[in-house]
């Protein structure tokens, strides 16, 4: 019985995790309707910084998060401007933003190759091997604080898109473009600030994931793919959909990988999402019709 | 109408590549030959699907997958010459495409999903091949058991016949696109509009299958020709995700949903990396993708149809300005 608590509750922070890394994905697919292949990398990248905060400035991670979330959202403000804004609106935009990413990734990557090696570098914080007991449970204090750090965010961009005018003109606008202009919405200036706060929120999930991974220039490709699953398993543009498509593979991967084996976890979370994407592709709490 | 011109274009390139196997290169040079135009072959195969059907794969190399762990599999342990394992595999990977391709057509799965499906399926082989590792050699892969020089065996020491075996095979693909493109598979007509397709009576959703199972059939012969050329395989190499990005972005870069555009954007694209890897990879790593990624990028934002779409672009831009110089000669007069 203390064994499945335990994998249920692992199962859940493991999915706070996930839907961390998902929320920003899910915002710029959801408003922008693009796919941004390289959400993994800028990841990565975040990691690297407060890696390098850390040992360099001695910089805890819980601060570094206020540094790297203003840096990551104007890298978005320049990276849309310079990348992505030049693709919009034409019948080719939806290929060619993914492939234009995928570019990038290969940029961040062996950006991150040639400045700091295929080293695999791991930090000591205090968060870093603790553990926390709770009723016979054992809680890893990195990923129970990364599950915090998840709901905060959560909470404060649910606050933003729903209570703010900002938000409503986001909404707005990811809803049906053209009839946002037409309201007198200024939808590039929009897509820009979505852009941003996608990746300033990656930032911040790389900011509280480097104190429990470690950091090498690939490790964007392994939290990729799960970041898209759970977008889609939860729901594209549902906010609530991405906490859910998290916990889902979370305990998932955590049943599974106890049970099984780690590439079996894999294979079950990746079939769950192809049987959801042929039956219910709008997703699990999406509303909108198939694209 | 205008004529097709197709078949000799195709001719005269055939023509010159065969010409080429006669020239006394360097083994580097045969080397990245060989590597273009498996490319250009497995891109010719991807953009049968994707290309025409409009659903931009990124898992391909699933197929590349099955292909080449089902002949070398079955050349291991059955001793069966890779010429008919190549077939079997290619029925295996027609058998994964059906398992996604029907439901998805079926459902009208489109755009980003259907690319991250394919995604999805890709993983999943990567996974089931580690897996499995009592029989596929897990992380760790396989190698082909060497045998001495033998076409029965499709084994060769030179690299030369391997040159000619897939320049047949990029021939063969090639002209398997032409047809399906003119014939009744009427594929033209549903890149253009595949509801106005639908309105004339055309079968869209058979036709595309059946685009999608040759894609599938043809690439996991790519499979088959990368295991008897490398002689080694490895989950990461031929199931990873790399490999599915490098099979669509030869076709993008080339122009998509053309006849020769896979073959344009392997030349120039595997080139480039192949000269930019030998060049900058030893002095830093990571350099020569670096660069890479930032071609890839420049060529989208300003060719976003292709290469393929250039001569028609400045034949516009001609027309353009011969019509502003009538104009403008109207005018004086």
């Amino acid at each position: 019985m203390d064994l499945v608590l335990q994998i249920i509750v692992s199962g859940i922070l493991l999915g706070g995790i996930y839907a961390l890394i998902s929320i920003g994905l899910n915002i710029i697919f959801g408003v922008i309707k693009i796919v941004n292949l390289a959400h993994g990398d800028f990841l990565m990248m975040a990691m690297y910084a407060c890696f390098f905060l850390f040992t360099l400035k001695g910089v805890d991670p819980f601060v570094a998060i206020f540094l790297i979330f203003p840096g990551f959202v104007l890298l978005g403000v320049f990276i849309f401007r310079v990348i992505i804004k030049p693709l919009l609106g034409s019948a080719e935009t939806e290929v060619n933003t993914i492939i234009a990413t995928a570019g990038l990734g290969f940029v961040l990557q062996n950006l991150a190759l040639m400045l700091w090696k295929s080293d695999i570098r791991a930090m000591e914080t205090s968060l870093t091997g603790q553990s926390y007991e709770f009723a016979g449970i054992m809680l890893s204090s990195g990923r129970t604080w990364a599950f915090i750090v998840c709901i905060v965010v959560a909470i404060v961009l649910y606050y933003v898109l729903m209570y703010t005018k900002i938000g409503n003109h986001i909404r707005a606008v990811s809803q049906d473009s053209d009839a946002a202009t037409l309201m007198g919405i200024n939808v590039d200036k929009i897509y820009t600030l979505t852009f941003a706060i996608g990746i300033g929120v990656v930032g911040v999930a790389g900011a509280i994931l480097a104190p429990t991974y470690n950091v090498y220039p690939t490790i964007g490709l392994y939290f990729n793919t799960m970041a898209f699953i759970i977008v889609v398993l939860g729901g594209l543009g549902s906010f609530t959909g991405a906490l859910i498509g998290g916990l889902i593979i979370g305990l998932v991967e955590s049943f599974a990988g106890v049970m099984a084996s780690a590439e079996l976890a894999q294979v079950f979370s990746l079939l769950i999402f192809l049987i959801i994407l042929f039956v219910r592709p709008e997703g699990i709490m999406g509303k909108g019709a198939r694209v | 109408m205008k004529q097709d011109k197709t078949p000799l274009i195709l001719g005269i390139l055939a023509a010159v590549l065969l010409m080429v196997y006669f020239l006394p290169l360097q083994i580097y040079v045969k080397h990245i030959l060989i590597l273009t135009l498996l490319y250009a072959f497995l891109g010719t195969g991807w953009n049968l699907m994707c290309g025409y059907a409009g659903r931009l794969s990124l898992g391909h190399a699933a197929f590349v997958a099955v292909g080449a762990y089902t002949s070398l599999l079955l050349f291991k342990n059955f001793h069966l010459t890779p010429w008919i394992g190549m077939l079997v595999g290619g029925v295996f990977a027609v058998l994964v495409m059906l398992l996604i391709a029907y439901p998805s057509f079926r459902f009208g799965v489109k755009g980003p999903y259907f690319t991250l499906g394919s995604i999805a399926l890709a993983e999943i082989i990567h996974n089931l091949l580690i897996y499995f590792r009592d029989h596929t050699g897990g992380s760790l892969g396989m190698s082909l058991p060497y045998e001495p020089t033998s076409l029965a065996m499709f084994q060769f020491d030179g690299k030369e016949p391997y040159y000619l075996v897939i320049l047949a095979f990029w021939l063969i693909a090639v002209f398997i696109t032409w047809k399906m493109e003119r014939t009744r598979y009427y594929l033209e007509a549903i890149r253009e509009d595949d509801d106005a397709a639908a309105a004339l009576g055309i079968s869209v959703n058979r036709n595309l299958i059946i685009a999608a199972c040759i894609s599938a059939f043809l690439v996991a012969i790519g499979g088959t020709f990368y295991i008897q050329y490398y002689r080694y395989i490895d989950p990461y190499s031929i199931a990873g995700f790399t490999l599915s990005l490098n099979m669509a972005l030869v076709v993008v870069i080339g122009g998509s949903g053309t006849i020769l555009g896979p073959t344009i954007g392997a030349f120039l694209l595997i080139p480039l990396t192949e000269v930019l890897r030998m060049t900058l990879g030893a002095s830093l790593p990571g350099l020569h993708l670096f660069l890479y990624g930032i071609l890839l990028i420049l060529c989208i934002i300003f060719l976003p149809k292709g290469i393929a779409s250039l001569p028609g672009k400045i034949r516009a831009k001609k027309a353009k300005k011969e019509a502003q110089t009538n104009q403008g000669a109207e005018g004086v007069l």
